[in-house]
C-alpha cells in the first residue's frame, strides 16, 4: 500500500499507528506540502483534492483519515475486530467520536493553535475558548469509560490521539481537564505506533524553533 | 417498525438529512423540535442526553446518537432493508465515508462560515469563505464526472448528506449553473432522494434568515 503523507500532520499520524495496530505495512511516501508536491499532476490523478493523507491500495485510492482508518479495519481486520466493532451502535458512538474529532477538537486545533505555529503571536481569546469547550467536552465523554468511545481502544482514540498529542506543540496543559490527562497517558502505552507519532510531533517542534 | 426519537430543528441540513434517510429505511421518527434560537438545546433535560447539546440527536430505545452523518450511518447498516445506502464492500464504503467527511468539512463548513453567518451576524462572511464554498463546488463536480451519483453507481447516504447540503442554494444567492455535473445531479437528486418533498418547506422556512433586507 502507497502511503501518500507528512509526518507532521496529525491525520496522516493517525493512518500510520492504525496500520501499525493491524501489522500492515506502508508504503511511505513522504509529501513536501510547503513545496507543492501535493499539486503534481500524478498525485491529482490519484486525489483531485490533493490532500494527505492518501492511500492507495492496489489501485484503490482513498483519502479523509478517518475514512482510511474505518477502511483499514473492515478491510484487513479481525471480523468483529475491537478496533471497529461490527455492532451498529458501538460502531455509532465510534463513528461520533470521529465526527467529533473532525469537526470540533481538531478544528480548533487548526483555528487556534496553527496559527500561533506559524506566526507565534497568541490565539485569540475566542479562539481559546473553543479549545477549552472541546476539550471539557472530551473530559465528558471520558467520564465513564477507559477509552473514548467504549471500554477499549478503538480508531476512535487513535484518531483523537493524534489530534490531542499535537497540542503539545505549544505545551498545552491538560490537567484541567483529568479525564482527557488519565486517558492520554494510558493511549500513549496501549496505541501501536506512538512512538512514530510523537517523532512526527518533534519534527514540527524542532522545525518551529529553527524558524 | 421502531419509532424513534429525534430531537431536531426542522430546517437545518444536517436535521434533513436524518428526516430523508429515515423515510429511506423505511423507520418512523418521533420528532421532537429543539428550538437553538431560544436556547432550548441548553436545558438541563437535553444536555443529559446529548452533553454536546447539538440537534439532530436521535434516541433509538435509550441508545443516544448525535452528529448527523453518524446517525445516517446507524440508520441505514441498522435499519436498512439491502445495503445499498451504505455499502458492505469495503472499498465502495470507504468512498461514501470519504463524500461524508467532504460534505462537512468543505460543503458544510463552506455555507457554514459564508451564509450562515448572516443569520448570526447580519453580514456575509469573508470572501476566502466562499471561496472554500466554490472549491468544494468545483470537486464535486470533479467527482461527479461521468457519474449519476456521488459515491457509485446508486444512491447512498453520501447523497442523501450532499443533497441536505447542497439545498442552501434554494434559500440563498449562488450559482449553481457553474457546475454542470453539480447541477444535473442536483436535480436528479431531488427526484429520488426519499423525503425530498416533504422536508422542501422546512427548508424554504429558512429564507427569510438568510436574504438581506430590501430598502
Amino acid at each position: 500500500m502507497d502511503f501518500y503523507y507528512h509526518p507532521g500532520s496529525a491525520p496522516c499520524r493517525s493512518v500510520i499507528m492504525t496500520a501499525k495496530a493491524l501489522g500492515l505495512e506502508l508504503n511511505l511516501k513522504m509529501m513536501n506540502v510547503m513545496s507543492g508536491d501535493q499539486l503534481k499532476p500524478e498525485f491529482v490523478k490519484l486525489n483531485p483534492q490533493h490532500t494527505i493523507p492518501t492511500l492507495v491500495d492496489n489501485g484503490f485510492s482513498v483519502w479523509e483519515s478517518r475514512a482510511i482508518l474505518t477502511y483499514l479495519v473492515e478491510k484487513y481486520g479481525k471480523e468483529d475486530d475491537s478496533l471497529y466493532p461490527a455492532d451498529a451502535q458501538k460502531r455509532a458512538v465510534i463513528n461520533q467520536r470521529l465526527y467529533f474529532d473532525m469537526g470540533t477538537l481538531f478544528q480548533c486545533f487548526i483555528t487556534a493553535i496553527y496559527p500561533q505555529i506559524r506566526t507565534k503571536t497568541p490565539a485569540p481569546p475566542e479562539e481559546m475558548e473553543k479549545v477549552d469547550k472541546a476539550f471539557k467536552l472530551l473530559n465528558t465523554f471520558l467520564e465513564k469509560d477507559e477509552f473514548v468511545a467504549g471500554s477499549s481502544l478503538t480508531v476512535a482514540d487513535i484518531s483523537i490521539l493524534a489530534t490531542v498529542s499535537t497540542f503539545e506543540i505549544v505545551d498545552f496543559d491538560f490537567s484541567k481537564y483529568p479525564n482527557v490527562a488519565k486517558w492520554y497517558e494510558n493511549a500513549k502505552e496501549v496505541t501501536p505506533g506512538w512512538e512514530q507519532n510523537w517523532e512526527g510531533i518533534m519534527f514540527i517542534k524542532k522545525f518551529m524553533e529553527s524558524n | 417498525m421502531p419509532t424513534l426519537d429525534l430531537y431536531y430543528m426542522p430546517s437545518p441540513g444536517a436535521s434533513r438529512a436524518v428526516v430523508m434517510t429515515a423515510k429511506a429505511v423505511g423507520v418512523d421518527l418521533n420528532k421532537k423540535v429543539v428550538d437553538v434560537m431560544a436556547r432550548e438545546h441548553l436545558n438541563p433535560d437535553f444536555v443529559k442526553i446529548n452533553p454536546q447539546h447539538t440537534v439532530p440527536t436521535l434516541v433509538d430505545d435509550g441508545f443516544v446518537l448525535w452528529e448527523s452523518r453518524a446517525i445516517l450511518i446507524y440508520l441505514a447498516e441498522k435499519y436498512g432493508k439491502d445495503d445499498s445506502l451504505y455499502p458492505k464492500d469495503p472499498q465502495k464504503r470507504a468512498l461514501v465515508n470519504q463524500r461524508l467527511f467532504f460534505d462537512l468539512a468543505s460543503l458544510y463548513d463552506g455555507f457554514s462560515s459564508y451564509y450562515y453567518k448572516f443569520q448570526h451576524t447580519g453580514k456575509f462572511g469573508p470572501p476566502e469563505a466562499f471561496k472554500k464554498l466554490e472549491t468544494g463546488f468545483e470537486l464535486l463536480n470533479t467527482f461527479l464526472e461521468g457519474q449519476v451519483y456521488v459515491a457509485g453507481s446508486n444512491l447512498t447516504i453520501a447523497d442523501i448528506s450532499i443533497l441536505s447540503t447542497i439545498s442552501t442554494v434554494e434559500v440563498v444567492d449562488f450559482d449553481l449553473a457553474k457546475y454542470p455535473n453539480v447541477a444535473k445531479w442536483y436535480a436528479n437528486a431531488k427526484k429520488v432522494t426519499p423525503g425530498w418533498e416533504e422536508t422542501l418547506p422546512d427548508l424554504l422556512a429558512m429564507k427569510p434568515f438568510l436574504q438581506p433586507k430590501k430598502d
